[in-house]
């Protein structure tokens, strides 16, 4: 059958077309809205995510599972030089750094706080603290005795840059050691948490108060996000076939908060959809079982004719093709027209567990388009097919008898 | 025009025979016999008028041998072939190349041009796009609408409507056409202009033309007159 047939039949009853399209168009949409506004909170995330963990971090199993004795599961200088050869071969690998992190105990004045260390290499540009640092200077190799703070903790704390802290810790050799230490940056991260409980030194420095020359884990940062999953699985293949005993963790793996966050994104996002296909494929469902009920005999004088029943089904089916593709384009146009608009007023939100106000924004794009489109076009083909089945079916001779 | 029209005449076996045939209705607890046992034959380019009474069956007889509804009893044979034996999608077929039918209310498509609406039938047969426009084309002249190709049914008068609907059952140079009161909603001068165009084509193209109908007016034009009372063909006057 032709496809231009279908389409004048489509707006032979003008009015009623324009309420299927608009229908189909609102829960286009609305779901392309919310979805572009999830996708923009989860990208956000996604990004503060690899801000504080790299894109992978290898470390000895130990170390992840918890179950070291100690400080067991240090990388030593021989090893980690092994691990950065191996590492060399990969052109996604856009930088690399180690780290090493241990507890310890701060005292100002009256005022204690358990916190992480995470020492770095400051001449290392890779995971760098150095681009939040908003008050005082970055860390440099020289540094002794020096350390970054989070605002979050230096507000709670009353503390400054100049001021001074004591660190309290324990060595790999299990002696504890205390050093006084000075404040020479205080840095502000997207995630509060980090503010609170991390500050961050000079490795070197952080290796003789531990008396160790090793680190904790190498990090990874890549290319892009999305080599992520094949970086991870090639350099885990390269380390098992050496033998060296490391498990490489994504920067979705280190981060429970994000997989919570993604879960329940995709959750409410399901949630969503199923609202949208519900409500266009039960209205459009009535409206088209109206719409050909009324041309019965339409459709008997096309069966007299000499069309077979598939022939009538193929033409009503697509006229609902050119019902949903008319209906989810303009959804998609007023979703990126909602999604413009509302990104062009900027308003801020603080969302929980970030340490500043960032500006809600909605994605737009190919991938965010896709879904929504995709379930409208989908709802409405469905809801096509009972009502053309059943008129399809009608007796030729009763269909004609219809006023 | 009368030289074709004896050729027609000459073939010897009947297009269409209908042997016994009987439909019977149920209508709340009782049955309806519509047809009662009806026997009737036509040749090639006979035109047979088929009046009688309303309620006396004709449409009925119609819907059968135009292969949109089946018979309870007995058959109809086109060309010799029972459509008793013949599937749904057969029957389409059946209808779609061998058969043109004319409504009382013309039932054009609306959304469709009067060119469109006459195309549709070869758009079914999957036809060429030439041949389908030159076929067209040629058949708007010959029911002198040329000029109106392009108006859609509300724009076109009962006759020119009418027209367009002898038209779109002939495009596909059927052997059989079949014409259910096509008189009944135009007035007596545009009913003798379809009437005319009928006969005209009935006699060039050597097409079967069954034509029910109440007018009495369309009665000079048969070829064949039957006359059906409850059910029953109960006169044949073959000239």
């Amino acid at each position: 059958m032709t496809w231009w047939i279908p389409l004048r039949s489509l707006f032979r009853n003008r009015r009623r077309t324009l309420l299927s399209v608009a229908i189909i168009a609102f829960g286009t949409a609305i779901s392309l809205f919310v979805f572009g506004f999830l996708e923009d909170s989860r990208l956000q995330i996604q990004a503060t995510t690899v801000n504080e963990y790299g894109n992978l971090q290898i470390a000895s199993s130990d170390l992840w599972e918890d179950t070291a004795d100690g400080y067991d599961y240090l990388i030593l200088p021989e090893l980690e030089a092994e691990i950065l050869a191996l590492l060399a071969e990969h052109r996604e690998i856009t930088g690399v750094t180690s780290q090493l992190q241990f507890p310890g105990l701060i005292a100002a004045g009256r005022q204690t706080q358990v916190v992480r260390i995470t020492a770095q290499i400051p001449s290392n540009k890779t995971l760098n603290i150095d681009d939040f640092v908003i008050d005082g200077r970055p860390l440099q190799s020289s540094d002794v005795a020096a350390v970054l703070m989070g605002r979050s903790l230096a507000d709670r704390l009353g503390l400054g840059v100049d001021d001074v802290v004591t660190l309290t810790l324990t060595t790999v050799d299990g002696a504890y050691n205390a050093t006084p230490l000075r404040i020479v940056g205080i840095y502000r991260f997207t995630a509060e948490q980090v503010e609170l409980r991390s500050l961050f030194m000079p490795q070197a420095f952080a290796q003789v108060l531990l008396n160790t020359s090793g680190v904790d884990r190498i990090i990874v940062n890549l290319r892009s996000i999305a080599d992520t999953d094949s970086a991870t699985s090639s350099i885990q293949r390269q380390l098992d076939d050496a033998g060296l005993p490391l498990e490489v963790l994504t920067w979705y793996e280190l981060s429970p908060f994000y997989q919570q966050l993604s879960g329940f994104f995709d959750i409410l996002f399901g949630f969503l959809t199923l609202a949208v296909f519900i409500l266009v494929f039960f209205i459009i469902l009535q409206v088209l079982t109206l719409a050909f009920l009324e041309r019965t005999r339409e459709i008997g004088t096309i069966r007299a004719l000499g069309a077979t029943r598939g022939e009538v089904f193929s033409q009503l089916l697509v006229e609902s093709v050119w019902l949903a593709l008319f209906g989810s384009l303009t959804g998609v146009l007023l979703g990126f027209l909602m999604g413009t608009v509302f990104n062009a007023i900027g308003i801020e939100w603080r969302p929980p567990g970030t340490a500043e106000a960032s500006i809600l924004s909605v994605q737009i794009n190919l991938m965010t388009v896709l879904p929504p489109f995709g379930v409208s076009i989908i709802a409405t083909l469905l809801s096509a097919i009972f009502p053309a089945v059943q008129t399809s079916r009608l007796r030729v001779v009763d269909a004609l008898r219809v006023e | 025009m009368e030289a074709a029209s004896q050729f027609c005449h000459e073939r010897g076996l009947p297009f269409l025979e209908v042997r016994s045939l009987t439909k019977t209705y149920q209508v709340g607890g009782s049955t309806v016999r519509a047809l009662r046992s009806v026997d009737f034959s036509a040749m090639q380019g006979d035109f047979v008028v088929i009046n009688g009474p309303s309620g006396s069956g004709k449409t009925t007889f119609l819907n059968l041998i135009s292969a949109i509804d089946r018979p309870s009893d007995g058959e109809v044979l086109i060309e010799g072939v029972s459509t008793n034996d013949l599937s749904d999608r057969q029957l389409a077929r059946l209808r779609k190349e061998r058969i043109g039918l004319i409504f009382q209310t013309f039932n054009l498509i609306p959304v469709l041009s009067a060119s469109e609406n006459t195309e549709y039938p070869l758009l079914l047969q999957k036809l060429p796009k030439t041949e389908r426009v030159e076929r067209v084309r040629s058949m708007l002249a010959e029911v002198g609408l040329e000029d109106l190709a392009h108006r859609r049914p509300n724009e076109l008068s009962g006759g020119q409507r009418q027209r367009i609907a002898i038209a779109r059952a002939l495009i596909t140079r059927p052997k059989l056409v079949l014409a259910d009161e096509p008189t009944a909603n135009l007035d007596s001068e545009t009913g003798v202009q379809v009437m005319d165009l009928m006969r005209r084509l009935n006699q060039e193209h050597c097409v079967v033309f069954i034509v029910v109908t109440h007018d009495p007016a369309v009665t000079q034009y048969a070829q064949r007159q039957i006359r059906i009372h409850d059910g029953r063909l109960i006169e044949d006057d073959q000239p």
